[in-house]
């Protein structure tokens, strides 16, 4: 326990005297000077006793004084390590001791922790910069003696070896009243820092372990195992790439325990097999590697019949690429087999071992070859397969199921994924010569989570962080940088509105969406605010960004502001997923909506995986079969769809809007009474029941049910005006403008509308006047660039006699 | 106070984590020579060099009989040397290392024996 009586600083205890000393003796410089110093005095000394002079001897003195100093400066005064106890002085770092002054004041603390190598990597990765810590320090007591205290519980917590600067950065932190309010603005919180301070001393492990010699069974290791000029010409020795590296570190408990059971299948009497079955991505090679740094260590408990076992990976695809007959693979991988049986040191690891198990491109059906060693167990193999591909093979052939020792790996959880991130780091920071802040390894896992679709956790966030290192600024790997990545690489937009452009575009979304279409003011409201709700961060992330589910007659602007909204808030209007609906009125038609990508580009999920960021218009909603409804459920209740392969595609990133006809008569009633939508949606949707149209678990799944009024000839006029516009915009190329007099406009109008079908009928017209005229115009010369092309109603009325 | 540190230091942690490194170093020299793994596999053929008798014919059984034989053989001689040479190097390191654990707590005597030495006058 923590002593009541609060502990301060010990100035002149040997420890804090010891780190001063080993500061200065412990430079570069400094070092090479007294080895210049010694050698010096071994030759000055000699030199003096050769020519009987007496001082010799004191020149010796001197040497054997120096080489004591560098022994102590190397093995004590650099390290100064903490002592096994709970005392303050007995626990802080040498550059802890060394930074601090006599008396320290906390504003003096908060200095030191800036020339730490702890305080340095809380700065880089979580932003807590000397000028934050020095604002920090000038809102706290000008004694010590808390920060002290904390600290001690910090590092205690945190099972640290000792009080780093990082400890005492977190614990002037902590000391700070409106901590969490100040660490908030930052996206951060106490847990983060203190699982900084934990990522810090895992590294700083890491970097001390990198000088020390590992055991892995010296020259005569393998004198008593056999040759393998084959196995060495298509395999990979995994044991050899492990030899002289870094450890490969587990993170996962699950993971830990896999590697013991096989260990123990491996040293028991049954089939010498392992089958680790898991996604990809999931961690399989990464056990295979720990399990093969476990066999060469020569220090590891293992029997002597497993120690230095040497896992050779074989790889299908250069096997079957190094054949041209099913029969010459066979009698390769035969070949393969038995110089590893002879060698008595080789374990077999057959990586994507699914594709020995079935014909196909890339793979070869080596069952029958395979099965009989499997089963009598004389060489050790190891097996990674795909779950899925799994299930296939051993549902075709369930001899081979039964013949593997199976072993489930599973994906990782946040809290294992974010260890492994932070395992991987050093290697992607050497690799990228960047550094990754905390916020780009929360961000990997968010956006891989949801963007990368080929593999599974941990594999997922890794590899979008290894992505990220390509798009760092100022040699920093951010969230943005994440987000860069994901964008490039992904094609996907995930970076929020944050600039003053987007969030003017969101403020006046209606007035935007107006540009292009006329009337709906309540439906466009409706979704605009839920919108603007979205983009604020005030929804259910677990969600769709919106669902909306439009009703109303034909030509009236549903489909319209389904574009619309992809325009303004997806940037175009090619962002858009269409489906149609009424091509799935049958039970088998769920199967083609929601089809593997590879199958069918063209199916919903497939379309949303490539095109996560989009509006995902769902057409004729009520002409679908009740069980493709009932599929759709989860996607506007979750925000996930699973497809043919139970692959979760994420829905959370797009906007739903389903159309429907259904109930236009009743709004056309409505409007012919002069009522208000939206006084009568209750009622309207009570009617929709009545009618069966829907099923009340459907119509509650939207976020906003929008009712779309038919349009007016006063509402068509404007859309001729739009329609008009539009025609001017492609012909502004050729420097040509149309302008139609308000005769014109009105003929069209009293031709183009259609009560049944809204303003569907306008464009086709538009297009047989207006566009043959000024087709007819550009072609007999008359209009040339410049020219303003006037149309009247005469005019009009000519085009449309020749219709 | 630095050379009280420093004396401190050099009798009592010191010669301490001396002895442990010294003992690091020999666990690293035999790991290298691995004299218990050659002396557990000193009679097994060198690198499983011998013939496979699948036909089982008299003549192969025999072909591979002395085949093993051979690799046995010439399996036993090269690790024996090796055994022997690690044996030896082994040792020298252990009486080096020895030598230099007994003569560590000399050392701040010797600055001091140095001194006088001068201070009297003795020459070569």
């Amino acid at each position: 326990m923590i002593d009541n009586v609060v502990e301060s600083f010990d100035y002149n205890s040997l420890r804090a005297r010891e780190a001063r000393l080993g500061k200065k003796l412990g430079k570069k410089f400094v070092q090479i000077f007294l080895i210049f110093l010694i050698i010096l005095c071994l030759a000055g000394g000699a030199y003096l006793l050769i020519t009987k002079v007496s001082w010799g001897f004191t020149l010796f003195s001197v040497a054997i004084l120096l080489v004591m100093i560098m022994f102590w400066t190397k093995k004590e005064l650099i390290p100064v390590p903490a002592l096994k106890t709970e005392k303050l002085n007995d626990l802080l770092s040498n550059d802890v001791m060394a930074g601090l002054p006599k008396n320290p004041t906390t504003l003096d603390i908060a200095h030191m922790v800036q020339k730490t190598n702890s305080g340095v990597f809380l700065a880089v990765r979580y932003g807590i910069t000397p000028s934050f810590l020095e604002g920090i320090a000038k809102d706290l007591p000008e004694n010590p003696a808390s920060i002290f205290q904390t600290a001690l519980k910090i590092q205690k917590g945190t099972d640290s070896e000792e009080i780093h600067g990082a400890v005492m950065a977190v614990s002037l932190i902590a000391n700070h009243p409106n901590n969490e309010m100040i660490l908030k603005q930052m996206k951060l919180d106490l847990k983060d820092l203190l699982d900084g301070i934990v990522w810090f001393n895992y590294l700083n492990g890491l970097v001390s372990s990198i000088g020390e010699k590992r055991h892995s069974g010296g020259i005569a290791r393998d004198l008593s195992f056999g040759y393998i000029p084959v196995l060495q010409k298509f395999g990979v020795n995994i044991s050899k790439q492990c030899e002289g590296e870094m450890k490969t570190q587990i993170q996962q408990a699950a993971q830990k325990e896999i590697i013991e059971k096989m260990t123990q299948i491996f040293t028991s009497g049954g089939k010498q097999n392992v089958a680790l079955i898991g996604p990809e991505g999931s961690g399989r090679a990464t056990i295979v590697t720990a399990f093969a740094e476990k066999l060469m260590d020569a220090d590891s408990k293992l029997p002597n019949d497993l120690k230095f076992r040497q896992i050779f990976k074989l790889d299908a695809a250069a096997l079957v690429s190094a054949t041209s007959e099913r029969g010459q693979i066979e009698s390769l991988v035969n070949h393969i087999l038995s110089e590893a049986y002879s060698a008595k040191n080789i374990i077999i690891w057959l990586e994507n071992a699914e594709l020995f198990f079935e014909d196909g491109t890339g793979s070869v059906d080596i069952t029958n070859l395979l099965l009989p060693i499997l089963e009598a167990g004389n060489l050790r193999m190891i097996l990674t397969l795909d779950k899925q591909k799994f299930l296939e093979i051993s549902a075709r052939k369930s001899t081979l199921a039964n013949a593997l020792n199976k072993i489930m790996v599973t994906p990782a959880n946040e809290q294992e994924t974010m260890k492994v991130m932070q395992d991987q780091v050093p290697f992607l920071e050497y690799q990228h010569k960047v550094s990754y802040t905390i916020w780009a390894l929360k961000e990997a896992y968010r956006l891989s989570s949801r963007y990368i679709h080929n593999l599974e956790m941990p594999g997922q966030a890794v590899t979008l962080l290894d992505m990220a290192g390509s798009y760092a600024e100022n040699k920093l790997v951010t969230a943005e940088s994440v987000q860069r990545a994901v964008e490039k690489t992904e094609g996907v937009k995930v970076q929020v509105a944050e600039s003053s452009d987007e969030k003017d575009k969101l403020l006046n979304m209606e007035n935007l969406i107006h540009e292009r279409m006329i009337d709906q003011e309540a439906a466009v409201k409706t979704v605009s605010d839920a919108l603007r709700r979205a983009a604020a961060g005030v929804r259910n992330q677990n969600r769709p960004i919106g669902t909306f589910l439009f009703l109303g007659p034909t030509g009236v602007g549903k489909t319209e502001l389904a574009k619309a909204l992809s325009q303004v808030y997806f940037n175009g209007e090619d962002k858009i997923v269409r489906v149609d609906l009424n091509e799935f009125v049958e039970a088998k038609d769920v199967s083609r909506l929601i089809a593997d990508a590879t199958s069918d580009p063209q199916s919903l999920t497939a379309q949303v995986m490539k095109q996560p960021f989009s509006v995902v218009l769902l057409d004729e909603i009520e002409k679908a079969h009740p069980q493709v409804l009932t599929t759709l459920l989860q996607m506007l209740d979750e925000g996930i769809l699973r497809d043919v392969n139970n692959k979760e595609v994420s829905f959370r990133d797009t906007i739903v809007v389903a159309t429907s006809n259904a109930g236009a008569e009743k709004i056309r009633e409505y409007v012919a009474n002069g009522v208000n939508l939206i006084s009568v949606k209750d009622d309207f949707m009570n009617y929709l029941l009545s009618r069966n149209e829907f099923r009340p678990e459907f119509l509650n799944r939207f976020d906003e049910v929008c009712m779309f009024k038919p349009l007016s000839p006063a509402d068509c006029l404007k859309i001729l005006d739009l329609n008009i516009a539009s025609t001017n915009k492609t012909l502004a190329a050729q420097k040509i403008s149309v302008v139609l007099d308000d005769d014109a406009k009105k003929l069209l109008v009293e031709k183009g509308y259609d009560p049944q079908l809204g303003a569907r009928p306008m464009k086709r017209i538009v297009q047989k006047t207006v566009e043959n005229i000024v087709a007819k115009n550009v072609l007999s010369g008359q209009a040339s660039a410049g020219a303003e092309i006037k149309i009247t109603r005469e005019m009009v009325a000519a085009e449309l006699a020749t219709m | 106070m630095f050379m009280i540190d420093l004396v401190r230091w050099w009798y009592a942690k010191g010669w301490g984590i001396f002895i442990d490194d010294f003992r690091k170093k020999l666990g690293d020299t035999a790991d290298f020579f691995s004299i218990g793994q050659l002396l557990r596999t000193l009679f097994m053929p060198y690198r499983q060099i011998s013939a496979n008798a699948n036909q089982e014919t008299s003549g192969t059984v025999m072909n591979a009989f002395f085949d093993r034989l051979v690799s046995r053989i010439v399996g036993f001689f090269t690790r024996l040397f090796i055994i022997i040479f690690g044996s030896i190097a082994m040792l020298l390191e252990l009486v080096i290392g020895t030598v230099l654990i007994i003569l560590w707590p000399a050392m701040p005597a010797l600055v001091v024996v140095g001194v006088v030495l001068s201070v009297v006058g003795v020459t070569l």
